[in-house]
């Protein structure tokens, strides 16, 4: 898989982490990357259903790029909506939707990718892609 | 201690960790005689049971029955179906024992502390059948209102408790459940998922109509329960799901039914899971349970108050015959982040709504992290734990 610029400088600086505590702080600061979705805002149209924590997206589109906007209880699960705000807002959607979720493993901070709903990133990852697919279609 | 070396998954590592294993209330480790019992029955006695003549189908019908005589006489009951676990055990009640005995208009007690698998068959049947479901609430001290329980008794037939919460810990006050529902005519379930492992019960002095449990939940294999009954209403059931080696007689006009608890059975059972089963139970018939119930509780009792120092809120009393479950939340933060951070240690523990959702409705929460311990846990691993937790809070929160 071929991630852009900006993800595979962030995949190597994960790489690069003492231990997994470590990586968990880094993905506890990526939280501030999020472009925030009020609380007064968040619906069950924004949510992600089978999160175990309170999770909501949106996204739309700007001149024609991508922009996900996002908010979560859990701050790892508002931390890796930072990663993926990082992976393709700005992007072309037709660029956004080659994404894969695999660079979360890559990353190492996530062992499963299988959707559960355990698995708070899997579910918000289908659910942007999803949401960007029927902005283009 | 010599105990945690019959478990070879606690040598593990996790991101370079030694693994602290708190998730028994989800399921239990597994000793070497168990994975030993059941790759011996693959590599050296693998057919199906009870029809063909050869050796290894004799051997395969011997380990299978063997483990059906072990929970007879472990629990000291006269009928044991084996089923995929506790949740198939209460579904079999519904189709096999409610669909047989329940019209529209009678009533099923539940409470607000069961598992869902002890609510979604009842709220189906419901549907289907017209039967009222009533609930009862859990109370502020983390108890059943037993004055609810009475009230709720009226018309009603069945009653399906929970022995143990697995959320709490709570060990409900299931004689005077049992007694009071038969006074009213009922017939008693008990979901003993959480209780069988912390218990050793005696099922016809107990009293119960039913008792469903799981073997993964006592160092046994998953995809392996059974469902204990009373001679008289194993009587009251039908068969459920049809096919081979329930039947006594098949024509093209109709079929006749076995008579004994392989009614129950259809199809190739789990032959390797009862051997491994089996096996668990022989492997915990050497320990002194209540001793281990009392030090597993000293360990979930010194937990609690150590976690309620750190400002957790803990949702539990601990009282003698509870189980060793500690279910916390932080303030703050959230108790995925610090399920998370805890793996990252090595500290395997559960969080989120562990199946009973009602039940923490009721709470007035939506999640909590659950540490619960078991037979190979130590005081030392719950020292560390609060360390770990310590240091995470001082780090993230």
């Amino acid at each position: 898989m071929t991630y852009p610029a900006q993800l595979v400088e962030l995949i190597e600086e994960f790489q690069d982490a003492d231990d997994q505590m470590e990586r968990l702080e880094m993905v506890f600061e990526m939280a501030d990357e999020v472009v925030l979705i009020p609380i007064d805002d968040w619906s069950d149209h924004t949510r992600v259903v089978g999160c175990q924590s309170e999770a909501h997206v949106r996204v739309s589109l700007d001149d024609g790029k991508v922009l996900m906007a996002g908010a979560a209880d859990a701050q790892l699960v508002q931390g890796l909506m930072g990663i993926l705000t990082i992976a393709i807002n700005g992007s072309a959607p037709a660029q956004a939707l080659l994404l894969s979720p695999e660079f979360a493993q890559e990353m190492g901070i996530l062992k499963s990718l299988s959707p559960s709903r355990s698995n708070g990133f899997r579910n918000m990852f289908d659910k942007v892609m999803l949401e960007i697919r029927g902005l283009v279609e | 201690m010599p105990l945690r070396d019959d478990f070879p998954i606690l040598q593990r590592l996790i991101h370079g960790h030694p693994l602290v294993y708190l998730d028994n209330a989800a399921t239990t480790q597994k000793p070497q005689v168990v994975i030993d019992a059941m790759n011996d029955y693959y590599t050296q006695s693998n057919a199906n049971v009870h029809r063909a003549v050869h050796t290894l189908a004799g051997e395969a019908t011997d380990g299978y029955e063997a483990c059906r005589t072990r929970l007879k006489t472990w629990f000291n009951a006269e009928r044991a179906i084996l089923t995929s676990g506790t949740t198939e055990a209460i579904n079999l009640v519904a189709h096999a024992w409610g669909r047989a005995n329940l019209v529209k208009g009678d009533a099923i007690v539940l409470t607000e502390m069961e598992h869902h698998s002890d609510i979604v068959p009842w709220q189906m049947l419901a549907e289907e059948r017209g039967v009222e479901v009533r609930y009862v609430p859990v109370l502020e001290d983390f108890t059943l209102d037993m004055d609810v329980y009475a009230a709720s008794l009226e018309g009603t037939k069945l009653v399906c408790v929970v022995h143990t919460s697995n959320v709490l810990g709570v060990r409900n006050p299931l004689e005077d459940i049992i007694r009071l529902g038969h006074e009213a005519g009922a017939k008693v379930l008990i979901d003993a998922a959480q209780g069988v492992p912390h218990d050793r019960i005696d099922f016809d002095a107990f009293g119960a109509d039913f008792m469903a449990f799981s073997a993964h939940k006592m160092c046994g294999p998953t995809g392996i329960g059974a469902l204990l009954v009373r001679p008289e209403v194993f009587e009251e059931m039908e068969p459920f799901m049809g096919g081979g080696d329930m039947i006594e007689t098949v024509t093209i006009e109709g079929s006749t039914y076995q008579t004994n608890e392989h009614k129950f059975e259809a199809g190739t059972p789990r032959i390797a899971e009862a051997i491994g089963w089996n096996a668990a139970f022989g492997w915990m018939e050497s320990l002194d349970l209540k001793h281990e119930h009392k030090r597993m509780l000293e360990i979930a009792r010194y937990t609690a108050a150590e976690l309620r120092t750190l400002g957790m809120t803990v949702y539990g009393r601990h009282d003698d015959s509870d189980s060793a479950v500690v279910s916390f939340l932080h303030p703050t933060l959230h108790s995925e982040d610090l399920a998370h951070l805890l793996d990252a240690r090595g500290y395997a523990v559960r969080t989120g709504h562990h199946c009973a959702q009602p039940l923490l409705h009721r709470l007035g929460i939506s999640s909590t992290v659950r540490a619960s311990f078991y037979l190979y846990n130590t005081m030392e691993e719950a020292e560390q734990f609060i360390v770990q937790v310590k240091n995470i809070l001082e780090r993230f929160a």
